[in-house]
């Protein structure tokens, strides 16, 4: 009897890797929970909307990260492409739709050769992409040097789309985190990141290229980025390059929320979705508990600390 | 099915090697190696530390060219100027002993990474996963290990059972290099890889066993071929082959010991003088009921094959938090691996010395630059470090940052030193220096715990202690000390210890 027991049950080690989604998963229903009770509209198709809907280009930001951390890198660069791509939105895709798109693409390309050099030159990614996140935001204010402009329609359209049957806003997040998952762990290319991040060694004695591999990841994490800056584009209705500046390190935040590893080797999509949604609502949440805003930041901090400490203590538990 | 083997005829040269040498930096890790592997056959490799063996694997699995020589597959020649390509070993495949798995990745992921070329493009998993299973079940019966599995969820004996699985799933096998298999299989899972390989043979694949636990190799073997100083020096068939005679072409000297040596044995050791470190009946990951006892002034070795247990040794000795453990006095550390844990690469040469040294010189925390001064001039000039003690640490050459590193150590006051294998790599000219200097400062009454990969060395030491599996297996000292015994001692299977768990 313990025996089938047993077997139906998700096995230790499987448990243990699943662990921090699960902690970010009670935080963030305790979070909704907190918010109901404060506000019951929170919990119309209405107010899950409102409420969701300023975490969706952070999700999707941090699944860009989650794709470079797999190889292993860290990417803090990311706020401010995610900046200049709202830019871009704002105005060249505005003027001349066939330019912007070629620049939105070019972008992409952009992060596939910074992938290409970090692994030629051996460069650490923190210092390559921190490099290239001045290079955002000068490129950034060359294209717009104040906040403004306006989206095109279709992508003002998709912001304020608001189906009647479930909150708009769970549509992209977990789109993009199926997209990413069949990537990132079901397909042979995925397979190749995680190796890459997991043991470079046994990657190049079976014949891979670590450098396609390193590629691979960046071109994700960039097309990944320009979906976040649209997004984030459709929301503001403007361009802004700083306006996304806080994501670079609440995507990390995020990905290892999730139960992702600054040590690589590891993807986990839907961690990610859930571990970037319970980072967006803590200001939710401490905007409705009227929290001063100069304290946000400080209280911010400290429940993500909670949770992470959560991990860890369920992590030594399960071991 | 894609992943099944088919092999060539018997009896035809599978892989050849005709002259290969191979030189890193100042080390000549092969001088000339012929070697044949013939299709069918199991051929043994046994060699000491340093022999070479795993240079020749790197040569022959085709991930490392070779300076001069060459190696042909199947009688083509296949090293070129540029290097090996991954296409002509297609059909030599290695099981590595620290195992080439991605822990990250399940078993079915790592065998795509591996054997990708023989899997379908659409439905790999599955493929892959299957043919793992089939191929784990025959190998190894009740392995209890799952496709769906992660690497760094199994054991280690279950990661090894994996990594050779993965060695032999390949369309079209010749040649399989096993490095140390069982070094932490159990006997049953030894067992049936061996009946294994003997099922390979018999359809025609090579395989090439490196192992030092010789009794496996020749049990298993048909040919056996002694590695020694980066050359193949003996070649026999294993029939009729006894352990002593292996160990004999190793260099070994196999001495039976008389009572007289015996006797010296027990009444030898640090009777005379204050025992200043003392491991008693330790056991621990890695180490077996290890007992051994240094005494004041005393050089001791620990030898044997490379990661027998010596470094959990100097672990416990530099760290003696565990009850068996008993440390006098306070301890310096030179660690072996100069690059990662030694030298301080923003520092001058002054500052790298005198780092440990400068706490007992200070006074009231206060540090005392006139004393610190002399003493760094002193070991600079004791030690004829080039360059001066104002030089960068990294300006030196590597001989001379390992003079700084021992220096730091003895420049301290501590009373027991530990060395790590601090002179792999290292010039004749600077070893004669720091061999020196060792027997100096034990002579002023100092004591040394030196871990050695390189046999000759211990002959500095008043005492050795050879280690196997995590035991000492032999205690030597004085006139014993010699290279050949301590290879004799560190291969010789003593009955009944032949299993690992």
């Amino acid at each position: 009897m313990s025996e089938l027991l047993a077997s139906a049950l998700p096995s230790r080690a499987r448990m243990r890797r699943t662990a921090p989604a699960v902690v970010s998963a009670v935080a963030l229903i305790a979070m909704i929970g907190v918010c109901a009770s404060l506000q019951s509209d929170v919990l119309t198709v209405g107010g899950l909307t409102l409420v969701l809907s300023a975490t969706v280009p952070l999700v999707i930001a941090a699944q860009a990260q989650m794709a470079l951390m797999s190889v292993g890198d860290i990417d803090l660069g990311i706020g401010n492409f995610v900046g200049l791509v709202t830019v871009v939105a704002a105005t060249r895709l505005v003027s001349s739709p066939l330019v912007g798109v070629l620049m939105l693409l070019g972008l992409v390309a952009a992060y596939a050769v910074l992938g290409a050099l970090i692994h030629l030159r051996r460069v650490p990614s923190l210092i390559a992409t921190l490099g290239a996140s001045f290079v955002w935001l000068g490129l950034g204010l060359f294209l717009l040097p104040t906040p403004g402009g306006s989206t095109p329609e279709w992508l003002a359209s998709f912001g304020s789309w608001a189906p009647a049957g479930f909150p708009a806003p769970l549509l992209p997040i977990l789109v993009v985190a199926a997209v990413v998952y069949l990537l990132t762990s079901r397909s042979a290319l995925g397979v190749r990141m995680r190796g890459l991040g997991s043991n470079p060694v046994a990657l190049q004695r079976a014949g891979l290229r670590p450098l396609t591999s390193r590629v691979i990841a960046y071109t994700a994490a960039g097309a990944l980025g320009v979906v976040s800056g649209l997004l984030l584009a459709s929301q503001t209705g403007g361009g802004d390059v700083s306006s996304a500046s806080s994501y670079t390190l609440m995507t990390v935040a995020a990905v290892i929320l999730g139960g992702g590893s600054f040590f690589g080797g590891s993807a986990v999509p839907w961690g990610v979705a859930i571990g970037g949604v319970t980072l967006g609502l803590v200001s939710v949440v401490l905007s409705l508990l009227d929290v001063q805003s100069n304290m946000q930041s400080a209280v911010q901090g400290v429940i993500v600390l909670a949770v992470l400490a959560g991990r860890v203590v369920v992590g030594k538990v399960l071991r | 099915m894609h992943v099944d083997n088919r092999g060539p005829q018997a009896g035809r040269p599978v892989v050849i090697a005709k002259g290969v040498t191979k030189t890193y930096g100042r080390t000549r890790a092969l001088a000339g190696v012929d070697l044949e592997v013939r299709a069918g056959e199991v051929l043994g490799l046994v060699g000491h530390n340093g022999a070479g063996k795993s240079t020749l694997m790197r040569v022959l699995a085709g991930l490392e060219g070779c300076d001069e020589g060459a190696v042909l597959v199947h009688g083509k020649e296949v090293s070129g100027e540029a290097g090996p390509r991954a296409a002509d070993f297609r059909a030599v495949r290695m099981a590595y002993q620290e195992t080439s798995l991605c822990p990250d990745l399940t078993i079915a992921e790592n065998i795509w990474v591996s054997s990708r070329h023989c899997l379908p493009r659409v439905r790999w998993r599955r493929a892959a996963g299957d043919a793992v299973r089939r191929r784990l079940d025959e190998m190894f019966p009740g392995h209890g290990v799952s496709p769906r599995d992660r690497v760094e969820d199994l054991s280690i004996a279950q990661r090894q059972m994996v990594e050779i699985t993965r060695a032999s799933l390949v369309d079209r096998l010749d040649l399989l290099i096993l490095d140390e298999p069982t070094e932490s299989l159990g006997p049953d899972a030894a067992r049936s890889l061996y009946d294994y390989v003997r099922r390979l043979t018999a359809d025609g694949t090579a395989v090439l066993l490196i192992s030092h636990r010789i009794r496996e190799v020749l049990s298993v073997a048909d040919r056996v071929a002694v590695l020694r100083d980066g050359a193949v020096t003996a070649e026999r068939a294993s029939a009729g082959l006894g352990e002593q005679d292996v160990l004999t072409l190793m260099g070994a000297h196999v001495a039976v010991p008389s009572d007289k040596e015996r006797a010296a044995v027990s009444a030898g050791g640090p009777a005379d003088g204050a025992v200043v470190a003392e491991l008693r009946g330790a056991t621990a990951p890695g180490l077996r009921d290890v007992s051994l006892r240094v005494g004041a002034g005393e050089v001791v070795g620990l030898a044997g094959l490379a990661g027998q247990g010596q470094q959990e040794v100097l672990e416990r000795l530099w760290r003696p938090v565990r009850r068996d453990t008993k440390v006098r006095g306070t301890r310096a550390y030179v660690p072996g691996d100069r690059q990662r844990s030694g030298v301080l690469p923003l520092w001058s040469v002054a500052e790298n010395l005198i780092v440990t040294a400068m706490r007992g010189l200070a006074r009231q925390g206060l540090r005392r630059p006139a004393q610190e001064r002399a003493a760094v001039g002193d070991w600079v000039e004791r030690l004829a470090i080039r360059g001066g003690a104002d030089a960068g640490i990294t300006e030196l050459s590597g001989g001379n940052q390992q003079k700084v590193i021992v220096a730091r150590a003895f420049a301290s006051t501590a009373e027991l030193v530990l060395l790590d294998d601090p002179f792999r790599g290292v010039d004749v000219h600077t070893k004669t220096d720091l061999y020196g200097l060792i027997r100096q400062e034990a002579a002023q009454g100092r004591s040394v715990v030196w871990y050695s990969s390189e046999n000759a060395e211990m002959a500095h030491c008043d005492r050795v202690y050879v280690f196997r599996a995590g035991r000492v297996v032999a205690e030597l000292v004085g006139e014993e000390i010699s290279e050949e015994r301590i290879i004799a001692v560190s291969f010789a299977e003593s009955d009944g210890e032949q299993s690992n768990e």
